[in-house]
């Protein structure tokens, strides 16, 4: 059985804070979403994980970026990089790094969710025959992903999995289980490759997305539900799983 | 009622030579056991790639030396993967009939499609196919198998008259399968004539339902072959112990092992948006399977209803249930990732033989041949 070895405690010196649990959702309307999935060499599926997690066969990358018109905090762009894992036999993805264009969004993610954001340029672009999707930080382009040749999709086509952010929270650092709710209007199918990506501004320079498998764009609304359960990061979610309610720290 | 056991020759890690071949030749061992005491059926997948959970990928060779060390069980491929960048169906069709011929006729044909990213990326596979591509398949490897001439213009393959060779033994051809994991495959299976392999744990209500509406509707079919194969069979794990509390302690962690190395692979589903995969395949049914209530001390605990692990007593009355929702045959898994020790494993088969066995069947009866359709279910077919 794999497992994760990446050293916790390194993982937790760059990991977010969680100072209280959120309690109601976060509500996005008028979200575009692009999700690319891109194979990654085997050589470092298990060092960019926690050892709670397990890496997937053959180990996957999975990249989305959100432009979002409207939230309580007003129109942002977000991104997120995720290694595709499983926590027991639940499918996740265990966020490796976020970048939230403005400062007000970057706070809810992290302070409420856990998402370990850096401020940044994030960019999606929708023509006509496909999708272009640029992120820049620090002045440097740390993502870029040209994607064409749209094909419609049934809603339910496109399958979203659960968030894993690492965080430190008043249960201690734990994998907050982030549940990402996806309500498509519309969603499509498209041929992708990525023009850039910077393994190490994106969380681990392990990180090597080198095969793309898929991408796919979602007119939609998005709700992050609260967190009910977060995982020990050393321990497999079997036994590390905790409730947030049971601990009373909602 | 039959009773098979099913192989995906799982593989613990580190893996090494002497590991892969202990699996393989233990595997040998418990098929050679399995015909001596009277089970009817032994099954092997095929699987690419899947680290872990299946190093079966050459299932034909595993199968022709089950076949030559064996004398009255059923070898059935648990089924060849039906997409041409892994299989030319020519080659199929001549690899069965190698097969039935070495068996003398003991040959069961499974066809399916693969539901991992895993496999379907490594050949190159567009997801989007493969239903399509298995389609065409079932259709033409019977006439290769019938037909002294054999032709085809298609979608995944297309090819001039020639004379695939050899012909099976059984005549016109081994009953035909296909493997069932998303809920609607019964129904391709059954508008097609072919038998309804599951391999994956439904729980009794959901089989009960696929069972009856793939009998309800095979009886109207359009057989792609020349016989209809009406058989269901379901997958199930075996573990049987005199003692239910120690079969549970050492059965369940058994059964935990295969479902998680089944849940560390990617499946199409995840990886690529198709409308041609609904399902995480037989993970997303082993986690929806359904739980026994909590306050029946009959049941394993962890595990989910119609499991075959416990005490002879125990087993007896879960087959029973699954006899009496329509289900034709059982397979077993035996061990997953060698964690059962190989001596207890022939154990769990001989208390299984000893105790339950006989509650459905007589002895002489697992001493006979296997039924397997015959040229009267041809008749039937054409009445269809």
């Amino acid at each position: 059985m794999l497992i994760g070895s990446a050293d916790v405690k390194i993982l937790g010196e760059r990991s977010p804070r969680i100072a209280s649990f959120a309690s109601e959702p976060l509500m996005l309307s008028d979200v575009a979403c692009l999700q690319l999935t891109a194979e990654m060499r085997n050589s470092a599926r298990e060092a960019v994980l926690p050892p709670a997690l397990h890496p997937t066969i053959p180990p996957v990358v999975s990249i989305q970026v959100w432009d979002v018109a409207d939230s309580p905090v007003g129109a942002f762009g977000f991104a997120m990089c995720r290694v595709s894992c499983r926590s027991g036999v639940r499918a996740r993805g265990f966020s490796t790094a976020a970048v939230a264009s403005t400062q007000a969004a970057a706070q809810i993610l992290t302070e409420r969710f856990g998402f370990p954001c850096v401020l940044g340029e994030v960019t999606l672009r929708r023509h006509y025959d496909g999708v272009d999707a640029e992120v820049m930080v620090d002045g440097s382009r740390t993502l870029g992903i040209a994607a064409l040749d749209p094909e419609p999709m049934d809603l339910d086509d496109v399958q979203y999995t659960g968030n894993l952010n690492l965080a430190h929270t008043p249960l201690g650092l734990r994998l907050a289980q982030v549940e990402v709710d996806h309500v498509a209007s519309r969603v499509e199918r498209l041929s992708a490759r990525l023009s850039a990506f910077d393994g190490e501004a994106w969380g681990n320079r392990l990180l090597d997305p080198y095969f793309v498998v898929s991408a796919s764009v979602a007119l939609e609304t998005v709700s992050i539900q609260p967190i009910r359960f977060v995982c020990k990061p050393d321990e497999l979610a079997f036994t590390g799983t905790e409730s947030v309610a049971a601990a009373g720290k909602t | 009622m039959k009773f098979g056991i099913f192989f995906e020759l799982s593989t613990p890690r580190p893996f090494t030579r002497d590991a892969e071949r202990a699996v393989y030749h233990n595997a040998l061992e418990q098929c050679r056991l399995a015909d001596e005491l009277g089970f009817d059926h032994v099954w092997a997948v095929e699987h690419h790639f899947l680290e872990e959970y299946s190093h079966c990928s050459a299932p034909e060779v595993f199968l022709t030396a089950v076949a030559a060390q064996t004398r009255r069980v059923r070898v059935g491929h648990g089924a060849v993967v039906c997409v041409p960048e892994m299989n030319h169906p020519v080659r199929v069709a001549e690899r069965a009939a190698a097969l039935d011929i070495i068996s003398e006729g003991r040959f069961e044909f499974g066809t399916a499609r693969s539901s991992t990213w895993t496999e379907l990326g490594g050949f190159g596979v567009n997801p989007d196919d493969t239903k399509k591509t298995w389609d065409e398949f079932v259709r033409a490897l019977p006439q290769m198998w019938m037909q002294d001439e054999f032709e085809w213009q298609g979608k995944a393959f297309s090819m001039p008259a020639r004379n695939v060779l050899p012909k099976p033994y059984q005549d016109p051809h081994p009953p035909m399968w296909v493997t069932v994991t998303s809920p609607g495959t019964e129904l391709d299976a059954a508008d097609r004539g072919l038998g309804c392999l599951g391999v994956s744990a439904a729980g009794y209500d959901e089989q009960e339902r696929r069972t009856l509406e793939y009998h309800r509707r095979i009886q109207s079919c359009e057989p792609v072959g020349g016989l209809v194969n009406d058989q269901v069979h379901t997958m199930n794990f075996l573990y049987c112990h005199e003692d239910y509390r120690q079969a549970r302690d050492i059965g369940v962690p058994m059964v935990n092992a295969f479902n998680v190395a089944n849940a560390h692979l990617y499946w199409t589903r995840e990886a690529y948006p198709t409308r041609a995969y609904q399902t995480l395949g037989n993970a997303g049914a082993a986690m929806k399977a359904k739980k026994p209530p909590a306050d029946d001390p009959s049941v394993a605990k962890g595990l989910p209803e119609g499991v075959g692990v416990g005490d002879p007593e125990h087993l007896i009355q879960v087959i029973k249930r699954w006899e009496s929702i329509g289900v034709t045959g059982i397979n077993f898994l035996l061990n997953a990732m060698e964690m059962l020790p190989q001596e207890q494993v022939l154990d769990s088969l001989r208390l299984f033989a000893r105790e339950v066995m006989p509650k459905f069947r007589s002895p002489e009866a697992s001493k006979a041949p296997v039924w397997a359709p015959s040229r009267v279910a041809v008749k039937q077919a054409a009445a269809c």
